[in-house]
């Protein structure tokens, strides 16, 4: 086993094999991890509802095994759950991938030690958005719905008398539901930068749906899997060209998708910057949940953006989101928690984005791909 | 005119308020000799002194323009000449990201200056001075200026 390998994969034991998605690869290869004792940690997934899951650290197999099938949640912030250094596997998206990394680099996750197996990933709902949608949009009562799946460009649920309810998400998302923004404009899907990818798209054939599609992309990403083959808990088949290409395929399309909605979204400003932004902020309570569950801010309870701002400031603008537009103007990788988790409804990670996408560009860094380019001071100390 | 300057409202123009952080080691030096040179200038700057370029953070810029300054100017050792070997690169990094920061936020794009002045550069600094507050008299008082302040 190489690092690039593409193989297609599946659970051995039956009952994670039908309950989780796309043949309970991933489950298996985690539950195998802990009792091999590779690592001593698993961060899953809790569903806590048709619509929600929260993510939970655990050491027991079972419990892994009894969160197959997860739905995506919210990003992982992994330092504020676990101590530095503890063997940790984690099934992540691009985003949480992305934020772990990130983490790693402030010093906040030992990199060695955490094993990131990454799930493609299409884009996320908001659980409060996608209640509010089913009822105007669907004509639907939520507490009926059994299950979701997307196809084809709709989104279908399913009620729990056996129905199915399809809409097209371009129809929905002009209606503003649909997934998060942040999601609509994400351009990452395939999440290279953990130590194994994992997804449905490129299964084809007899094995579609139910085997995973796995690239090897780490020396970590070979353990956890060469793991999982010796413990029994999965098998594997060589991914053929034919897998890789549709897989490659999936991906342009949603790249290019997420390059209209970047288009659609991040359009250039009518009018005055200013204006602009002091309107967007000026509900702000200043809570500070947006730095709270912000995954790529390591500076902890005493910051630069608290200590030196207060609610009682009478400026035009508040000091706080001034110096966190600049302190994430590097490192924002855009995974939308702090819009989802502000009371007042500011589209933060819109204008972090707006701050930020201009200076990644410049300086051609995009945060969380890799461990190589430090933040901040990235670009070459000896320039210019 | 002491007082009308004290008050800022001279009766025959509007004078910006201008603030500008100058490394203990060469701009610092250069406000001096121009001093002693008896360099003429405006007296719309209020010099702020930092250890090193280096040590500015862009939280002291925003929080100057917060607090009703014009203008921003910051200022260190000629590139190579740094006393603690590359703070002013940091500086220059740091300036990448307030400009832009700057610029995106609205605020005009001649309102943060950066700046090499060394200790021997008396002229200099006075011409520096003056010409930038001739780019902000042009440009007007800034929006992010709090009610009430001048």
């Amino acid at each position: 086993m190489d690092i690039g390998d593409c193989y297609v994969g599946w659970a051995t034991d039956e009952d994670i094999r039908t309950r989780g998605a796309s043949g309970g690869l991933v489950t298996a290869m985690l539950a195998a991890a802990l009792e091999k004792g590779l690592v001593e940690a698993v961060v899953v997934l809790k569903k806590i509802g048709e619509f929600e899951a929260v993510p939970i650290v655990t050491s027991d197999p079972e419990e892994v095994k009894a969160a197959a099938g997860s739905m995506h949640s919210v990003p992982i912030v992994l330092s504020r759950y676990l101590e530095y250094g503890t063997k940790v596997a984690l099934p992540a998206k691009p985003c949480d991938a992305r934020s772990t990394i990130e983490q790693a680099k402030r010093g906040q996750v030992d990199i060695d030690t955490t094993y990131i197996v990454g799930l493609n990933c299409g884009g996320t709902m908001h659980p409060a958005v996608t209640r509010e949608m089913l009822d105007v949009m669907y004509k639907l009562d939520p507490e009926d719905i059994e299950g979701e799946e997307i196809d084809k460009g709709k989104l279908i649920f399913e009620t729990k008398d056996g129905k199915e309810h399809a809409i097209k998400i371009d129809e929905l998302e002009e209606e503003g539901y649909g997934r998060r923004e942040s999601c609509q404009y994400c351009a990452v899907n395939i999440p290279t930068m953990a130590d194994i990818a994992c997804g449905n798209w490129g299964v084809i054939g007899d094995l579609a749906g139910k085997g995973t599609f796995v690239e090897i992309n780490t020396e970590k990403g070979i353990a956890i899997l060469e793991n999982a083959i010796d413990a029994g808990a999965v098998e594997i088949t060589p991914a053929d060209d034919k897998g890789k290409a549709i897989r490659a395929k999936v991906d342009g399309a949603m790249m290019n998708v997420a390059a209209a909605a970047n288009e659609k979204h991040l359009s250039p400003i009518e009018g005055s910057h200013l204006d602009y932004y002091m309107n967007a902020l000026k509900d702000c309570i200043n809570c500070g949940a947006c730095k709270t569950v912000c995954p790529v801010c390591a500076c902890g309870e005493t910051a630069k953006c608290t200590e030196f701002s207060s609610a009682s400031d009478t400026y035009k603008m508040s000091l706080f989101h001034l110096v966190r537009f600049v302190h994430l103007m590097d490192s924002c990788i855009g995974c939308g928690q702090c819009t989802d988790v502000c009371p007042v409804d500011i589209p933060l990670t819109h204008i972090y984005q707006r701050f930020a996408v201009p200076m990644q560009e410049e300086f051609e860094y995009k945060p969380g791909m890799d461990m190589t380019t430090p933040p901040f001071f990235g670009v070459d100390l000896i320039e210019d | 005119m002491a007082e009308a300057t004290a008050t800022g409202t001279t009766s025959e123009e509007w004078q910006p308020k201008i603030v500008m952080f100058c490394c203990n080691w060469c701009s610092y030096g250069g406000a001096d000799s121009a001093g002693m040179g008896r360099f003429q200038q405006p007296p719309t700057v209020r010099v702020i002194r930092v250890m090193c370029s280096g040590r500015m953070d862009p939280v002291f810029i925003l929080n100057a323009f917060l607090e009703g300054a014009d203008g921003v100017i910051f200022s260190g050792c000629h590139i190579g000449d740094c006393h603690y070997v590359n703070g002013n690169y940091k500086a220059t990094i740091k300036y990448k990201f307030l400009k832009a920061m700057v610029n995106e936020l609205g605020l005009e794009d001649e309102r943060l200056k950066l700046d090499w002045i060394s200790a021997s550069e008396g002229e200099r600094y006075a011409q520096v001075v003056t010409e930038f507050t001739e780019q902000i008299k042009k440009v007007g008082p800034s929006p992010l200026k709090p009610e009430g302040v001048i």
